[in-house]
């Protein structure tokens, strides 16, 4: 079976990530790319020469207007998602909506309900939810071999790097707010899918009045878990997460996707390798398989929409899953405060406390 | 003054400090000038219009230079193309119109400041084995010729090792003394030369404030001179290490380690071919499969085990004997360093604790690790 495929935003995002995923999925007669969209005509041909059989349109209603794809990926700046969703959901497709689902909570409301009126699956791309690690954890967790009292600290920064083609990213009407939004979504859905609904208690962030966040720090609660995210963009963290138990302690691996580091408490550490595997392909008994790297999670989570739209599986992250993280992410904005950069001269503190974004409102 | 002030480079660590403080104390004048929109991530806090303007496409420069006055050179990178970058930017300031251009040189341009009271106008030492050094030279040398013709003030700024909160020259130190691969070569007694980050912004705010022409080449530095064994003492101190940790290794010549080959492999011509050319998803394959082949994988450090790992930079910068002299950028400029180097470990020991820096855990350092 050969599904057909639409991409709506053809950024650097779709670039990197999704266009090598599915020229292998066109090569394996998954999937064949029916239509690019984006209106920069530029970039849509420049995809187009790895597509052979895709048409190029500038908006997703000329693309609509002549094909009904069986799923439709869209990749363009988040204050749009909703509505290039709503417009594939009208026509009769269903989506694969790269992350933040939304620019806002209302926007997401809306693809919610859009995707459940027009009976089709709403897959959000969280691709972190594919890593084999958070398997691993989420068993260990589940097992109780970390005991109860469960606290942890997530940090994850460094200088930007990602080559984006435009500024959408870092205008709060565009993309709806900064780091937070960029790295904190993929974190605090890790986050969810290991301790459940999250809850945020503080928020502070280094956003000026017309700026968005480079750095944020956010006070979390989940039910059994309460701890610390650090987020930046502008500098290196000492990145990594942990989680400390009455009966022991836990952390990702520093670079593997499929291990996990774990010790009862007062015992030596010990690596465990997860045996986690996602379909290949369509098949019912097809091959499975472990992704190792980023792009290949890209892969596996694409294949898991396709077969939630072929065989009804479910999706690695619902409509309601990023729904639920458009939400944190809103409380958070909502108790923002000025975050202390204990480094400035007391002067510079006084300025960046006066001018935080916060006190405009 | 009416024009505005551009900043090149300003998603570097210099020029994102310059803009922290320039929209701190409220100036409005500052036009930040970047060369992709990447670089607009590390300011976006601050919510300043920037300018795109690639010091390889002159006209997108001259078109980002449009109504400045003072143009603010800070850019970095390959330094193959430091010559040609500075002959663009000259150019495009030139016929923008521009009163005034400030060039960050270095002070590697002088090898190891081999002379007390070396003049400021020396000449760079062009056979410099490090090519950041040699081509920060070259650039000095066009700029040198283009002084002569008077077709506007240049400024050409030598910091030495520009430290504080986010700085390489802060990072890694702190790395080395928690993971026990600190180094001093002989007796730590070589000169740092530094100078503090918000020190070399002041410098920058004097030039542009100067109401008279001022052309020249000025040293900057801050006002203390500080050994390596000192700046190791007080990182160390201020990070609850034990300095009888740091590794002492000879003085009398530079003998280059595993790590210092690997490091030259990456400057070589094919590696930078290669790196440009893979696919990302080609590239993490290969650093993946690289790691699984020589990870020992064991459990979690807990510091000071590692052995050094001199490089040829590290070794040299070490082997300094005499500090940058600065007199004459006071007397043109008057005195700018308000942060002591007390203060500026103060600040610069806060930043790391706000990265969650902790020195017990040998692999928790700013950029190590990744949390996927």
């Amino acid at each position: 079976m050969t599904l057909e495929l639409m991409a709506v935003g053809c950024g650097t995002v779709f670039d990197q990530y999704y266009l090598p995923a599915l020229q292998k999925l066109e090569s394996r007669g998954m999937v064949r790319v029916v239509a690019l969209v984006d209106p920069n005509p530029g970039r849509t041909a420049g995809i187009q020469k790895h597509f052979p059989s895709a048409g190029a349109f500038a908006t997703p209603a000329e693309a609509f207007a002549v094909t009904t794809p069986d799923l439709t990926i869209i990749a363009s700046p988040p204050n749009l998602h909703a509505e290039h969703a709503l417009s594939a959901f009208r026509a009769g497709s269903h989506v694969l909506c790269e992350k933040p689902m939304a620019a806002s909570v209302g926007d997401a409301e809306r693809m919610v309900a859009a995707a459940s009126a027009a009976k089709r699956v709403l897959a959000v791309g969280m691709t972190r939810r594919m890593y084999p690690c958070l398997t691993e954890a989420r068993a260990l967790i589940a097992s109780g071999a970390l005991g109860d009292d469960l606290s942890f600290v997530y940090r994850e920064g460094g200088v930007y790097g990602w080559p984006v083609s435009t500024d959408f990213a870092f205008r709060r009407a565009t993309a709806g707010g900064g780091v937070l939004i960029d790295k904190g979504t993929h974190v605090l859905d890790f986050l969810a899918a290991l301790f459940g609904r999250p809850t945020a208690a503080a928020y502070a962030d280094d956003g000026y009045t017309e700026g968005v966040e480079t750095n944020c720090r956010i006070g979390v609660e989940f039910p059994g878990a309460r701890g610390t995210v650090q987020l930046s963009w502008s500098q290196p963290l000492v990145n990594g997460f942990h989680v400390h138990g009455s009966a022991g302690e836990l952390t990702l691996h520093p670079w593997r996707l499929d291990a996990v580091r774990f010790r009862k408490k007062g015992g030596p550490w010990e690596t465990r390798i997860s045996a986690a595997t996602w379909p290949g392909d369509l098949r019912q008994e097809g091959k499975r398989g472990t992704p190792w790297t980023y792009e290949e999670c890209v892969y596996y989570q694409i294949v898991q929409s396709l077969r939630a739209v072929t065989h009804g599986e479910p999706v690695p992250v619902t409509g309601e899953d990023g729904l639920l993280i458009v939400h944190t992410i809103d409380s958070c904005y909502r108790r923002a405060t000025p975050l202390r950069l204990e480094w400035l001269p007391e002067a510079e503190q006084a300025q960046a406390d006066s001018r935080h974004w916060s006190r405009r409102q | 003054m009416s024009g505005a002030i551009a900043i090149l480079g300003a998603g570097g660590f210099v020029g994102a400090r310059m803009l922290e403080m320039s929209f701190l104390a409220g100036r409005t004048d500052i036009v930040p000038v970047v060369r992709s929109f990447r670089s607009v991530a590390r300011v976006a806090n601050l919510g300043m219009s920037h300018r795109l303007g690639d010091a390889s496409q002159p006209e997108s420069l001259e078109r980002a230079l449009a109504g400045c006055e003072v143009v603010v050179n800070l850019t970095t990178g390959d330094p193959a193309d430091i010559l040609r970058t500075t002959r663009s930017i000259y150019r495009a300031a030139v016929a923008s119109g521009v009163r005034l251009l400030i060039h960050a040189s270095s002070a590697t341009v002088y090898g190891q400041v081999a002379q007390p009271d070396l003049p400021d106008d020396s000449p760079p030492q062009l056979d410099h084995w490090m090519p950041y050094a040699r081509e920060k030279g070259l650039a000095e040398n066009f700029l040198r010729d283009m002084m002569a013709e008077r077709r506007l003030d240049i400024v050409v700024l030598r910091p030495g090792l520009i430290w504080g909160p986010r700085s390489p020259w802060v990072i890694r130190p702190a790395v080395q003394l928690a993971s026990g691969s600190a180094y001093l070569v002989g007796d730590g007694g070589g000169i740092c030369n530094l100078i503090y980050v918000d020190n070399l912004v002041r410098s920058i705010e004097a030039v542009i404030a100067h109401p008279r022409q001022v052309s020249g080449f000025y040293n900057v530095a801050d006002d203390e001179t500080t050994t390596w064994r000192e700046y190791y003492a007080a990182f160390a101190a201020g990070l609850g290490v034990d300095p009888a940790t740091v590794h002492t290794v000879p003085a009398d010549r530079f003998r280059t380690g595993l790590g210092g080959l690997a490091e030259e492999l990456k400057k070589l011509p094919p590696y930078q071919w290669l790196k440009y050319r893979l696919s990302p998803e080609t590239k993490s394959a290969i650093k993946l499969r690289l790691k699984l082949a020589f990870d020992r994988d064991g459990p979690a450090q807990s510091g000071n085990s590692a052995s050094p790992e001199v490089t040829r930079d590290m070794w040299h910068l070490q082997t300094t004997r005499h500090p940058l002299p600065t007199s004459r950028f006071k007397a043109a400029f008057g005195h700018q360093n308000r942060s002591s180097f007390a203060s500026g470990l103060a600040a610069s020991l806060a930043w790391l604790r706000f990265t969650g820096f902790d020195q017990g855990r040998a692999q928790d350092s700013p950029g190590q690790g990744s949390a996927p």
